[in-house]
């Protein structure tokens, strides 16, 4: 099955463009950055030619170049193809983009080898047929990061931020190392596809899931280890998107590669939901408070990622791996439009003051987008859905009741009214329609999400109840913002609740070196 | 002031005067929505370049002119000749000990050195505790300031009630980061911090021992460290004053600094007391430039007079065009460097095409309000008061549709970002995503959509009307042999996803593009009834007359023309014609701005740098800016003068009372003058008054930018906006005005603008009188007196034959 190896192309045309790029590492490099640009949107033809390769011709795994298990091999499904593309889209999006960005620049040649590297190694890793590509691809990807996180090794605010990140992703290759490890004991290959299957609860495979589990949320930058993706904005935007879009998926994609592995560990999911849950809410209510555009997107990015990672605790892969997609399309965009925010700023004043929703209000909110989802759910049928989704429908619930809150102030217009109730139910019916395409296509790859037992039932109706109460302060958060209560919650949200503070403490980040 | 002082002992009202002249010391920081160029040196006009150069190394160790290897290439090519260096040595302030021509020449070929910042008690305490207590100082007012400043970016605003200082108590109180880093017992001290700032102002200095005499540039030097947050509370005092009130902000700012370096003071004193005090003593001297920042000034000095040699030879080369009797088109443009260029281009396509250059707010000050906006666009100069307000005209049904519509978008963007509610937001709507990155890749993006036709509102009598149609007809010396077409055109810039957008609009709009203010005066001098009040002023306009508005996009150099204003009924065909002309100068003026241009290789290269998302250098924006000149046009017609230079028409022939020259000299220099030297600024001193990386900014609370994480806003133009990567896109010379009128005219307006005559007797700005043949030929030394301006070449010769 030779198109099983297609997807080797797309890496290896970005490793030769970082290899020449590498030649003229200095300023106005030539035709390279064009070059490179070119090398992306082939790499991105290829994906998309592995993507109908893989319908027309049906999953399966390539055969090892190399040898005892160590080599190259492709695994292509639903999951990996998905990857391939939209990472090697975004990375066509950001080389086009860095090319004029980064005119001018003293290492503008470098930054465009290391760029398409650090791409070459996120596909590596996401069409692994082995563990042990997918665990060298893990590490090269942190390392070839560290080195563009560093494009301005003198300033000390970027050495800093770096060297967090460097601590975490440290521990977090550990954890895989040991997961990867333990993998290859208990099932005799390193093989993804054969482990997958044989996948059963065991000693060995819940220690593996929960290190892979360690593994995931730490590249994921969940609390508390977080605080150094809300700094790395010390790097050149494209930078920003290409890691808020391409690399910080690797967490989920490894949660979700590994599916089979981490259903047989309950404890390892629950975790998962738990710790996914918390910062979930924690990324979106500091969020709140931030008063950069940037950082504000570092912020969003925990918590989406947080997000992701609790559908992965609740098994519902597909959901997730349409969560990453989701995701990263956004927030690459939300980075490379940075630079609008002035004139977004200023739109949202012109119309005149926000309407605010009474207590009355919010409710019927609440009410109208039950019946919203109600509607739209008849209309796409419930069954066949799990109870985990339906949970999580109910929480977007909870987010579709904020926009109609809006339209439903006593002092909105009906005109504002009737558009709210549009949007509303527009993205209640892409919602659904989404879902379905996702299950739909991953169904034969991704496991069917289990029926919950007492655990996660407690879990689901935790999460419901705490994604409900930050809703409803949300939707009326004007009517208490003021108490002195909220403003000192507000100063320790805005700083992370000094998670990162006393991450610095601990390394040393704030040392002075006198310079004179 | 409005404060209640009368308590206060004698030396805590020292110290507050103290602390308001401090405040006036920096620059104000206007917001990204409407910035307008300032001048970085804005309160050391009184100085002179060298004793300015000494404050500021003083407070914050900057160097405020070129290293010297910049002015050593320039004598290596001949740019800079002996000639000037003697002629600068000849003008430099005779109070300093003044280096010989030998020290001058030594010098260049050394690099100088600039005096080293006196340290603050962050600073001492950081090098004794191995804590970087500066850094992490700016990183908690930063984030306290991002917050408190913040327009709309948050959805969780702040309490702001108190103002400043009370809303940082509130914070430091309960920030726990400085305790984790080992300022233990913070929160207690701010919480023992006295409610009024002055009072905290007090303590702090009475702590530190700190006496009036060392506090102006004590108080100078912390307030620096505080950089764009400093400055943007001083704007904030600039707008309370322009409006007749008083603001705080900025001495509150300087408590809350004050505030840090007291509780260090405490923690570490017995290790840092004594170098303190020698530190305070310093401040206490008087602010003296050293031998090398004197010759600093003389080399800068002397590179302006180099390149006035070289506008005398391009304006000496002038060539006149033959005129027709009655011109097809008068083409009035903003006096901004980027219309000489358009306007060059524009003149070759027709003898019968002249130019006018204006203020490009065309003499209206507007407080105007877009469609369907409740936001006051304060579009005039920033020294002035917009004397009449200004809407979009349009019914009262579409400007509801639109508010809906903005609105519901708001509520979207507000459903996008809430806690919750964003995990639904990226669930349905982020494969979308996918469709907006293709089409900003692919720079898509549509032109700007045109506003409804701007009315007064209210409106002005007629009596009111005619007066300043009058007053504005003068000004710009257009008072007879009107064209059929007069073209009044403001400019803007069509830039995407740039935070300094604003900086490349016209700086007379206050930071917004001229194009409501172009329709404005034309809607008022197409009006029969304030023609006819003219005619009684002896201005006739012809009936066939026509003015059309319109807009010079600066990116594209493609013009709008506002055909919509205009009456009904009005000849088509003429204005077709203008079309076919404006479209021909631009591609004229693309090909000459492509040049300097990276990238810029084709015309549709020039066109879509301003839909590119990517592109950091739409265009060069005022840069190179050097010169000024007030004349008619004929004195400049046919100079390549490269578009930096500001070309004002000015008929002093026809201005008797020399009232148009005043208004000139004090407020279009003036503006000049601010532009010209923030990108001086900008271009050598970025890193205290240049906006940064644009490749790191991150924008904060809608009104300015940060580089990277935090820390302070930035104040300034970008690098990119100067730089082009190999070199300065702006050669940093104080501006050049030259302008043909009398001296005594010129003489007496000093005399009576105390603010404007001591930029020039300071040389911030250079003041050259054109003579009747159009040649430069007086120049003015300072202290109300003049030089021929050819003397001191002969002068020098004479010197170099002894």
């Amino acid at each position: 099955m030779l198109y099983l190896y297609l997807p080797l192309l797309s890496p290896a045309i970005l490793l030769i463009a970082a290899a020449i790029a590498s030649r003229t590492p200095g300023q106005r490099p030539g035709n390279v950055p064009r070059m490179t640009e070119w090398a992306a949107l082939a790499a991105f033809a290829v994906a998309a030619l592995s993507a109908l390769l893989l319908i027309i011709f049906g999953k399966g795994t390539s055969g090892l170049i190399g040898v005892g298990g160590v080599g190259l091999s492709v695994r292509l499904d639903a999951v990996s193809a998905t990857m391939l593309v939209l990472v090697s889209f975004i990375g066509w999006i950001v080389l086009r983009y860095s090319a004029t960005y980064m005119d001018g620049e003293q290492r503008q040649g470098a930054f465009t080898g290391w760029m398409s590297a650090t791409l070459a190694t996120v596909l590596l890793l996401v069409v692994s047929g082995n563990v042990i590509q997918l665990a060298l691809a893990w590490m090269v990807t942190s390392l070839l990061l560290h080195q563009l996180l560093l494009f301005y090794p003198n300033r000390t605010t970027a050495r800093r931020a770096a060297r967090k990140k460097a601590v975490i992703a440290r521990m977090s290759e550990a954890a895989l190392i040991g997961a990867v490890i333990l993998l290859i004991a208990a099932y005799g290959t390193t093989d993804i596809a054969t482990i997958l299957s044989a996948a059963t609860p065991g000693l060995m495979t819940v220690a593996a899931a929960l290190l892979i589990a360690l593994a995931a949320v730490l590249a994921s930058a969940q609390f508390p280890a977080h605080g150094w993706l809300t700094e790395v904005m010390e790097a050149p935007t494209p930078v920003s998107a290409l890691l808020h879009a391409g690399v910080i998926n690797a967490g989920g994609f490894l949660l979700i590669r590994f599916a089979d592995v981490m259903l047989a560990a309950p404890a390892a999911m629950a975790l998962l939901v738990m710790l996914g849950g918390f910062t979930a809410l924690f990324g979106g209510l500091v969020m709140l408070t931030q008063p950069a555009t940037k950082t504000s997107l570092a912020w969003s990015t925990i918590a989406q990622m947080a997000f992701m990672v609790m559908q992965c605790g609740l098994a519902l892969f597909p959901l997730a791996l349409l969560h990453i997609v989701a995701h990263s399309l956004y927030k690459a965009h939300a980075f490379l439009s940075a630079g609008e925010a002035v004139r977004n700023i200023v739109a949202i004043r012109r119309p005149g003051p926000v309407a605010v929703p009474s207590a009355r209000n919010v409710l019927q909110a609440f009410g109208i987008s039950i019946i919203i989802y109600a509607m739209v759910g008849a209309v796409f049928g419930f069954d066949g859905k799990s109870a985990q989704a339906i949970a999580l429908g109910v929480i977007l619930i909870f987010g579709v009741a904020y926009l109609l809150a809006q339209g439903f102030a006593d002092t909105a217009p009906g005109a504002l009214t009737r558009r709210t109730v549009i949007y509303a139910t527009v993205t209640s019916v892409s919602y659904f329609v989404l879902q379905i395409a996702a299950q739909y296509v991953t169904a034969g790859t991704l496991p069917a999400t289990p029926a919950p037992g007492a655990l996660e039932w407690t879990l689901m109706i935790l999460a419901l109840i705490s994604f409900g109460a930050v809703a409803v302060a949300q939707a009326t958060f004007p009517l208490w913002a003021t108490h002195p209560a909220a403003a000192g919650l507000r100063v320790h949200l805005s700083n992370g609740l000094y998670m990162n503070a006393v991450f610095d403490k601990l390394l040393g980040g704030w040392s002075y070196k006198n310079t004179a | 002031m409005y404060m209640k002082h009368e308590t206060y002992p004698a030396a805590l009202l020292e110290l507050v005067n103290e602390a308001n002249s401090a405040a006036k010391a920096i620059p104000p920081l206007f917001p990204l929505t409407s910035s307008v160029a300032v001048n970085p040196f804005l309160g050391q006009s009184g100085e002179s370049l060298a004793v300015t150069a000494a404050r500021l190394a003083r407070v914050s160790g900057a160097r405020i002119t070129p290293e010297r290897s910049y002015w050593r290439a320039k004598f290596a090519a001949g740019d800079i000749i002996e000639d000037d260096l003697v002629a600068a040595l000849d003008a430099i302030d005779s109070q300093f000990d003044r280096p010989s021509l030998a020290d001058i020449t030594a010098a260049l070929e050394s690099d100088g050195h600039i005096p080293a910042k006196l340290p603050n008690v962050a600073d001492l305490a950081a090098e004794v505790s191995g804590i970087d207590w500066p850094a992490l100082i700016e990183d908690r007012i930063g984030v306290w300031a991002a917050s408190h400043f913040d327009e709309g970016q948050a959805l969780w605003q702040p309490n702001r009630t108190g103002g400043a200082f009370t809303a940082w108590r509130e914070f430091a109180q309960r920030d726990l980061t400085p305790e984790i880093h080992g300022l233990s017992g913070f929160g207690a001290f701010v919480a023992g911090t006295n409610r009024s700032h002055w009072r905290a102002i007090g303590r702090a200095s009475e702590a530190m021992g700190l006496e009036q005499e060392a506090a102006a540039t004590a108080f100078h030097g912390w307030l620096s460290s505080l950089g764009g947050w400093a400055q943007y509370a001083r704007y904030l005092l600039w707008q309370a004053e322009l409006n007749g009130g008083t603001d705080n902000a900025v001495t509150e700012l300087l408590a809350i600094r004050m505030v840090f370096e007291e509780a260090l003071y405490t923690r570490y004193a017995d290790q840092i007391g004594n170098r303190w005090a020698e530190i305070v003593a310093q401040h206490a001297m008087p602010v003296t430039p050293t031998r090398d920042l004197v010759i600093d000034a003389v080399l800068q000095e002397a590179a302006e007079r180099a390149q006035q040699r070289w506008l005398s030879d391009t304006v000496a080369a002038s060539a006149p065009r033959d005129h027709a009797a009655r011109p097809a088109v008068q083409a009035a443009f903003c006096i901004d460097v980027r219309s000489e260029v358009f306007r060059r281009a524009l003149e070759t396509q027709n003898e019968g095409i002249e130019t006018i250059g204006f203020a490009g707010f065309f003499g209206l000050a507007s407080a105007h309000k877009a469609a369907g906006s409740d936001v006051t666009e304060l579009r005039g100069p920033v020294l002035l008061q917009p004397a009449i307000t200004s809407v979009a005209d349009e019914p009262t049904e579409a400007d509801l549709d639109r508010r809906y519509a903005a609105r519901a978008k708001r509520a979207w963007g507000r459903f996008k970002l809430a806690a919750v509610s964003s995990f639904a937001f990226v669930e349905a709507t982020g494969p979308v995503y996918a469709a907006k990155l293709l089409h900003d890749t692919m720079a898509m993006d549509h032109a700007a959509k045109i506003d409804p036709t701007p009315k007064l509102d209210p409106s002005v009598d007629l009596d009111g009307r005619i007066a300043a149609a009058k007053t504005i007809l003068t000004a710009m010396s257009l008072t007879g042999n009107f064209a059929r077409l007069v073209m009044l055109a403001g400019h803007g810039a069509h830039v995407t996803n740039n935070p300094h957008e604003s900086a490349l609009q016209c700086g007379a709009c206050g930071g917004y593009a001229g194009d409501v203010n172009a329709r404005l005066l034309a809607q008022l001098l197409n009006e029969p009834a304030v023609r006819k009040g003219l005619a009684e002023h002896g201005i006739d306009i012809p009936g066939d007359t026509l003015f059309v508005p319109a807009l010079h996009n600066t990116t594209t150099d493609e013009v709008t023309l506002y055909e919509q204003d205009l009456p009904m009924g009005t000849s088509r065909a003429e204005v077709e014609q203008l079309r076919k002309w404006l479209a021909a100068a631009g591609e004229i003026a693309r090909r000459e701005r492509a040049v300097r241009l990276p990238r810029a290789k084709s015309d549709a290269d020039m066109l879509r740098r301003a839909r590119d998302w990517s592109e950091l250098r739409a265009e060069w924006g005022l840069a190179g800016c050097r010169a000024f000149v007030a004349a008619p046009r004929g004195r400049t017609e046919g100079s390549e003068l490269a578009g930096k230079s500001f070309l004002h028409s000015y008929d002093w022939r026809e201005d008797p009372g020399f009232g148009v020259l005043e208004l000139i000299m004090t407020a279009p220099v003036v503006v000049a003058s601010w532009i010209s030297l923030q990108y001086y600024g900008s271009a050598v001193t970025p890193d205290h008054f240049g906006g940064g990386n644009k490749l790191l900014h991150n924008v904060a609370g809608g009104i300015g930018v940060l580089e990277g994480n935090g820390g302070s806003l930035r104040p300034g133009l970008p690098w990119q906006s100067v730089h082009d990567g190999e070199a300065l896109q702006h050669d940093p010379l104080r501006l050049t005005v030259v302008i043909e009128a009398p001296r005594e005219a010129m003489t007496d307006i000093l005399d009576r603008h105390p603010g404007v005559r001591e930029l020039f007797d300071n040389r911030w700005l250079h003041l050259i009188a054109m003579d009747d043949e159009g040649k430069l030929a007086w120049r003015y030394r300072g202290d109300l007196r003049w030089e021929p301006f050819a003397a001191a070449h002969a002068a020098n010769r004479a010197i170099a034959a002894e």
